[in-house]
């Protein structure tokens, strides 16, 4: 298969597994920003008013962030329950064309969540043309980066019944523990260090920064607030995420 | 050319209980374009050889050339050639059987209208007309089996791997997947099949094997695995005959009618002679491939429990 075809085939399984998928079922429609639509509202009920933008961002951070937990069910569900992920990897396709047809097919159900939060943004803080595509640039990001630990977690499942757990305790603490929800700020300052160790602050705190949200320095080590440091943080998880996800998909016994 | 060439696959599992040798130096060649059966019990390792030979799973040793291509070293021209159903498959449940077709069709690489096209005729042939805008999540067990048979062998990929493809299926619609599937051959393509309907296997296959705890005990026709296990002619004795007096000739297994005897053919006249002067009626037949398997395997099994220290 051309680079051409390949890239038909990922758009084909985009569309058959995402925009038929949330045709045919719509309550997915609403099922993946329910979610961070309910902690944007607590936020607006009980925080002040200054801490709302974050709260915003948050959503669209959590929206991209759970495409990961989207795509280790569906992944290990086509694995294990349908055994079609095997039909589609003794194909011609390659397994990275797999992993990013279903990766973009997550995308589509979170589209809606991402439309709600970008619409709602321009009315918590004041932002331009350049920022929202700086922040659809760190969603993208992130989109990639959860997608692949999300493919990377599904093939070491051996059971249906592992996944709702360690999707639970994975993607919530990727996505509500860490300053995602929050700023940065909250956390003692000489503790703030910790925060990066989840790959989600690295986004998060692009994203923050992109809307023009005040970014604290660490100042036990300040280069933890660099820009630099973490797109470069960001972009290797990505990527290495992605490598090992290649690797699995080749040869995981199922 | 050689459509498959299996030398000495081994594959042990790593499990709790310490290493499970799942496949034992596995010998196995099937011609270009040949119809293969792949017999054995469950867990004998039919699966497992296929995931290997599809690149789904690296042997612990040995190697799997497919049209002189090798499995391990080249995992992506093996794809190139190959389609599988899986043991046990089940379709999106999101999709209709066309689309099932039509997309799968795509993602291979085909035109869209090579794919309706191939849609068309393998929905057709495969009796799915009716049901072709229903999405699978209401259709039938044997219906949605239908669908994934549809959908790789529409693909005409040189080496179809079907394993046990019509599991669920009523018997009508196994004869279609039957004839879509000896039409394919027809085509040009190797088939490897594996199934516990010996009756589907005797009909499909033009050669098969028969694996047991990871060795293959037999490859050839079907008739020669009948002479192999010296088991050619079934005998029914409604009376008249003991067990034991039958047994020197060859297994005998009682049934609803009385005692069932399978035999060489050289037996069967000083038997049928004797059943005559003994006024008892006696249905003579050939032995069934399930038959001579049940033969060939419970032998290996008496085999391999004698070695089995107590």
């Amino acid at each position: 298969m051309t680079w051409k075809t390949q890239a038909i085939a990922i758009f084909r399984i985009c569309y058959f597994n995402g925009w038929l998928g949330l045709r045919r079922s719509p309550i997915a429609f609403i099922a993946l920003f329910l979610t961070p639509l309910s902690f944007v509202f607590f936020l607006y009920v009980i925080a002040p008013r200054s801490v709302l933008p974050f709260g915003v961002v948050g959503g669209i951070m959590f929206s991209a962030l759970f495409t990961g937990n989207a795509m280790m069910n569906d992944c290990a569900y086509l694995r294990l329950e349908r055994q079609v992920q095997q039909i589609f990897i003794t194909s011609p396709l390659r397994p990275m064309s797999w992993i990013l047809g279903m990766a973009l097919s997550e995308l589509v159900f979170t589209v809606p969540g991402l439309v709600l939060f970008f619409a709602i943004l321009p009315l918590v803080v004041p932002i331009g043309v350049l920022t929202m595509l700086a922040l659809v640039g760190v969603v993208l990001l992130t989109w990639l980066m959860s997608t692949s630990l999300g493919f990377l977690l599904s093939t070491f499942f051996r059971q249906l019944r592992e996944i709702w757990p360690i999707g639970m305790v994975v993607f919530t603490s990727l996505s509500v523990i860490p300053p995602v929800f929050y700023p940065i700020a909250e956390i003692p300052e000489s503790f703030r260090w910790v925060a990066f160790l989840a790959p989600s602050t690295f986004a998060s705190q692009l994203a923050v920064r992109a809307a023009g949200l005040s970014v604290p320095i660490v100042a036990s080590a300040p280069f933890l607030s660099s820009v630099g440091f973490q797109v470069v943080g960001l972009v290797v998880l990505t990527g290495l995420f992605t490598i090992v996800s290649m690797r699995f998909a080749r040869w995981r016994e199922p | 050319m050689e459509g498959l060439i299996a030398r000495a696959v081994s594959k042990t599992y790593r499990s709790q209980r310490g290493p499970v040798r799942a496949l034992d130096n596995v010998d196995m060649t099937i011609a270009k374009g040949r119809l293969f059966g792949f017999l054995g019990r469950n867990g004998a390792g039919k699966t497992t050889f296929i995931k290997i030979a599809t690149a789904l799973l690296r042997p612990t040793s040995g190697s799997i050339q497919l049209f002189g291509i090798d499995v391990v070293d080249r995992p992506r021209e093996i794809r190139e050639q190959i389609a599988l159903i899986p043991q046990e498959a089940k379709p999106f449940y999101q999709l209709t059987p066309r689309e099932h077709v039509e997309e799968y069709l795509r993602v291979r690489g085909l035109s869209a209208e090579t794919a309706k096209s191939r849609a068309d005729e393998v929905l057709a042939a495969m009796g799915l007309e009716t049901y072709q805008s229903v999405p699978a999540m209401v259709l039938s067990g044997g219906l949605q089996q239908r669908t994934l048979v549809a959908m790789i062998l529409a693909t005409e990929a040189p080496f179809l791997f079907l394993d046990e493809p019509t599991l669920g299926m009523d018997p009508f619609a196994r004869r279609q997947v039957w004839e879509v599937v000896r039409r394919a051959a027809r085509k040009g393509s190797t088939v490897l099949l594996t199934t516990h309907y010996l009756d589907e296997a005797e009909q499909l296959s033009e050669e098969l094997a028969v694996i047991e705890g990871g060795h293959v005990l037999y490859q050839g026709v079907a008739e020669a695995l009948k002479s192999k296990v010296r088991r050619e002619v079934r005998l029914q004795f409604s009376g008249g005959f003991t067990a034991q007096e039958l047994a020197r000739y060859g297994d005998v297994y009682p049934d609803r009618a009385g005692l069932t005897l399978l035999t060489t053919r050289s037996a069967v006249e000083e038997l049928t002679q004797r059943a005559l002067e003994r006024r008892v009626p006696v249905n003579v037949g050939p032995v069934t491939l399930e038959e001579a398997f049940l033969t060939l395997v419970g032998r290996a099994i008496e085999d391999e429990d004698a070695e089995t220290p107590a």
